[in-house]
C-alpha cells in the first residue's frame, strides 16, 4: 500500500499497527504507513494510541518491585536540591 | 530457538496458581496524594513531591531497567538518571494523554534500551539473561517489600493475562518490550519467519490489551 494514492487502513489494522507502535516493534516501512493512517484517523486515532501506552505501565506492573540502593534517593533529592539553588 | 534466548518466553514471572483478584491501583493511604498530584507538585518544582513519588514508584521502575540491563549497579545508576529526568521533564508530561506510571515507564524503558544499546551490551546481557533464568539472583527473590506488598495483587492480576498467551507470543513481546528489538531482530534471534514474528506480536498484544480491558471493567 506504501505510495498508493488511494492509501487507506482500516481502523482494526491501525489498532494492530498502535499497539506494536507503542513498543517499538514496527518495522520503518510499517511506520511511513502508521503516520499516514495516524494523520486520516485524527484525533480518534491519537486518543487509541494513547490508551495503548497503557500497556507500558502493564509489563511494569507485571514485575516483582527490585530493591534500590538507599543512597540513590538522597543522591538524587541532593542533585534536585542544588538544581534549585542554581535557578 | 537459539539457546541463548531459550527461557526467555517465560521472562514475564509465572504464577499462575494464585486465586483471580480485582485489579487494584498502588494503595495509597488515606490523606496521601495521588500521582496526579504529585505530578503536578513536580511540575510546581516541589521536591517533597518527587521524593514521594520515588518512594511510591523508585521499585517498579528499578525492576523494569533491571529486566532491560540485568545489572544492579547500572540498574541504580539509570534509576536515579531516570528521576531526575522525571524531575527534569515534569512539563511534558499531560495527564490528557495517560496516566503518570504510563509516562514514567515510557521514559525508564527508552532511557534502559538506550542505555543497553549504547554499551552494545546485547551479547553480555543473553548470557546474563540465561544465567538470571537459571539462578534466580536476589533482584527476583529479595524478601516482600512494602512496594511489593502493594502491588502484589495488581502484579498477580497483570501476570494471570499475560500468562494465558501462548509461549511464542509471550518470548516475542517479552523480546520487543523489554529489550528493545525489532520485528527483524526477533525473527533472526528465534529463528522464526519474519511474517509469523509480526503475527505473534500483534495476537499477542491485542489478548494482553483486551485482557486489561477486562480487568478495568470490572472496576
Amino acid at each position: 500500500m506504501t505510495g498508493s494514492k488511494n492509501f487507506s487502513m482500516s481502523f482494526e489494522e491501525f489498532q494492530n499497527r498502535s499497539r506494536l507502535y507503542v513498543i517499538g516493534a514496527l518495522e520503518p516501512d510499517e511506520l511511513d504507513e502508521f503516520e499516514k493512517a495516524r494523520k486520516e484517523f485524527g484525533q480518534k486515532g491519537e486518543d487509541f494510541i494513547s490508551e495503548c501506552y497503557g500497556l507500558h505501565e502493564a509489563f511494569a506492573l507485571s514485575l516483582r518491585p527490585a530493591k534500590a540502593s538507599s543512597s540513590i534517593k538522597e543522591k538524587l533529592m541532593t542533585m534536585v536540591r542544588q538544581k534549585q539553588q542554581r535557578a | 530457538m537459539p539457546e541463548d534466548l531459550a527461557g526467555s518466553a517465560a521472562s514475564f514471572e509465572t504464577e499462575t496458581d494464585k486465586p483471580a483478584l480485582k485489579p487494584q491501583a498502588p494503595v495509597i493511604e488515606p490523606g496521601e496524594p495521588t500521582d496526579l498530584e504529585l505530578m503536578e507538585g513536580i511540575q510546581n518544582e516541589d521536591p517533597d513531591a518527587l521524593s514521594k513519588l520515588y518512594d511510591r514508584y523508585n521499585g517498579i521502575l528499578k525492576a523494569l531497567i533491571l529486566r532491560v540491563i540485568h545489572n544492579e549497579s547500572e540498574a541504580d545508576d539509570l534509576l536515579q538518571e531516570i528521576f531526575m529526568e522525571i524531575w527534569n521533564q515534569s512539563k511534558n508530561f499531560s495527564a490528557h494523554k495517560g496516566k503518570p506510571l504510563g509516562w514514567m515507564v515510557t521514559l525508564a524503558r527508552r532511557r534502559a534500551i538506550d542505555g543497553l544499546r549504547k554499551k552494545q551490551a546485547y551479547a553480555r546481557a543473553e548470557e546474563r539473561l540465561q544465567s538470571e533464568t537459571e539462578q534466580q539472583p536476589d533482584a527476583w527473590v529479595h524478601n516482600s517489600t512494602e512496594q511489593e506488598i502493594n502491588f502484589g495483587d495488581t502484579r498477580v492480576l497483570v501476570r494471570n493475562v499475560i500468562n494465558c498467551l501462548p509461549p511464542a507470543q509471550r518470548e516475542a513481546i517479552e523480546l520487543a518490550f523489554f529489550r528493545g528489538m525489532s520485528q527483524r531482530e526477533i525473527a533472526a534471534n528465534t529463528n522464526t519467519p519474519l511474517g509469523t514474528v509480526k503475527t505473534r506480536l500483534e495476537l499477542g498484544l491485542k489478548k494482553i490489551y483486551d485482557g486489561l480491558k477486562e480487568l478495568q471493567h470490572e472496576l
